[in-house]
């Protein structure tokens, strides 16, 4: 999620992780990769029947009172770098009633 | 003559039907024990989904990597696993674990010397030859299609299995088609996209959870769709994804998450006269998949 004022410059930026993390059971460092990890230690991916929902939170800073919001959702293989985008949502938020 | 001409016939049908009699030494002999193109003349749209998927390729991870690349690292060098020797020659079909589901052919059917060749080509990053070995029809249609040995005995030789009967197939060495008793079911998909550790290993390892996901956490709430219904759809072999076609795996993903999204801008009164400019984003993410995102 990425925030940024109507001109442009960033105000907010947050990031969600939704994905099995495992061990190798013989230290505490996550692995990736089927040869080294040996079961999972946390899951956050998104289940079947369970809905994600996330709360973001951010204060304008002085003399701003209008963002425009956006929200990627994209699915990332192998490395950070190799996304597939999946859904993008922008909304303008003000502060001021119309 | 009569001698002649059976040595012939034997010559020419062995790739297929004398997997069970011996094991293959090379890639080569391994890859063509296994050898589908044969099936490509009369299904042919069949043909060309399976060779755009991950199963046409099961060596070769995303985007051309050569995932079993650490396996064949020099043990103790940057990189290797618990499965690396010292020696490339000393590798075994044992120390590729990873067989079990990328490769289950090399399990039953080949000798440790396809694993050092194996190694040495991915040492070499020699990609052609590792593309050799893939999840053929065969595997699927004969290999993995009977899970109920003790009752049903296993695959049979110049057999093939499949969602349906076809007692004439024309073809000079699977000449019959039986009834799978599980190609229509989830659990068909789960010998492989799996449980959770494979813990019957001496080294235990970790790769899929996706079959314990669906029956865990889609089947115990409710869901009755297989994987097929939805990977497979009108037959489709390419079982997608296929995360080579960036446009396509997006179109299949957003298919399966929907993404909902509420703002709200207000002055907060944190105490009196001193409000905070604020602004509140709910994101809310909805799942139709049979299993976790991500797995595999």
């Amino acid at each position: 999620m990425t925030a940024k004022t109507a001109d442009g410059k960033e105000i907010g930026k947050e990031e969600r992780h939704y994905h099995p993390q495992a061990t190798n059971c013989r230290d505490t460092k996550e692995k990736y990769g089927a040869q080294w990890k040996v079961a999972n230690i946390r899951d956050t991916s998104i289940q079947p029947h369970q809905a994600k929902k996330e709360t973001f939170e951010f204060d304008l800073p002085e003399g701003v009172r209008t963002a425009d919001i956006t929200v990627d959702l994209f699915y990332e293989a192998v490395n950070p770098d190799n996304k597939y985008p999946i859904h993008t949502i922008t909304r303008r938020v003000s502060l001021d009633k119309e | 003559m009569r001698i002649i001409l059976l040595l012939l016939i034997a010559a020419f049908v062995m790739p297929l039907s004398n997997v069970e009699a011996q094991k293959a030494k090379t890639i080569d002999e391994l890859a063509k024990m296994f050898d589908a193109s044969q099936c490509k003349s009369c299904h042919a749209e069949i043909y060309a989904q399976w060779e755009k998927s991950h199963h046409a390729r099961p060596l070769m991870g995303v985007k051309g990597g050569l995932m079993l690349t650490p396996l064949a690292l020099k043990k103790g060098e940057k990189g290797s696993t618990a499965f690396s020797e010292d020696d490339p020659k000393k590798m075994k079909i044992s120390n590729f674990p990873c067989f079990k589901c990328h490769l289950p052919q090399a399990v039953t059917h080949a000798e440790d010397s396809v694993a050092v060749e194996l190694t040495e080509a991915l040492l070499a990053k020699d990609s052609e030859k590792v593309a050799k070995l893939q999840i053929t029809c065969i595997v699927c249609h004969n290999e993995k299609a009977i899970i109920h040995k003790r009752e049903l005995g296993g695959p049979e030789k110049g057999v093939l299995y499949s969602a349906k009967e076809v007692t004439s197939h024309p073809d000079a060495t699977f000449k019959t088609v039986k009834k799978s008793a599980i190609m229509n079911n989830s659990v068909y998909c789960g010998q492989c996209h799996g449980l959770g550790p494979n813990l019957e290993f001496d080294q235990a390892f970790q790769c899929a959870n996706l079959y314990g996901s669906y029956l865990h956490n889609y089947v115990s709430g409710g869901g009755t769709q297989s994987c097929q219904d939805c990977h497979m759809k009108k037959g489709d072999h390419l079982i997608a994804p296929n995360f080579n076609d960036e446009k396509q795996t997006s179109e299949l993903l957003a298919s399966a998450l929907s993404l909902h999204v509420e703002t709200l801008g207000y002055e907060w009164l944190r105490k009196a006269n001193t409000y905070t400019p604020k602004v509140v984003v709910t994101t809310k993410i909805t799942s139709n998949a049979g299993h976790r995102i991500p797995d595999g």
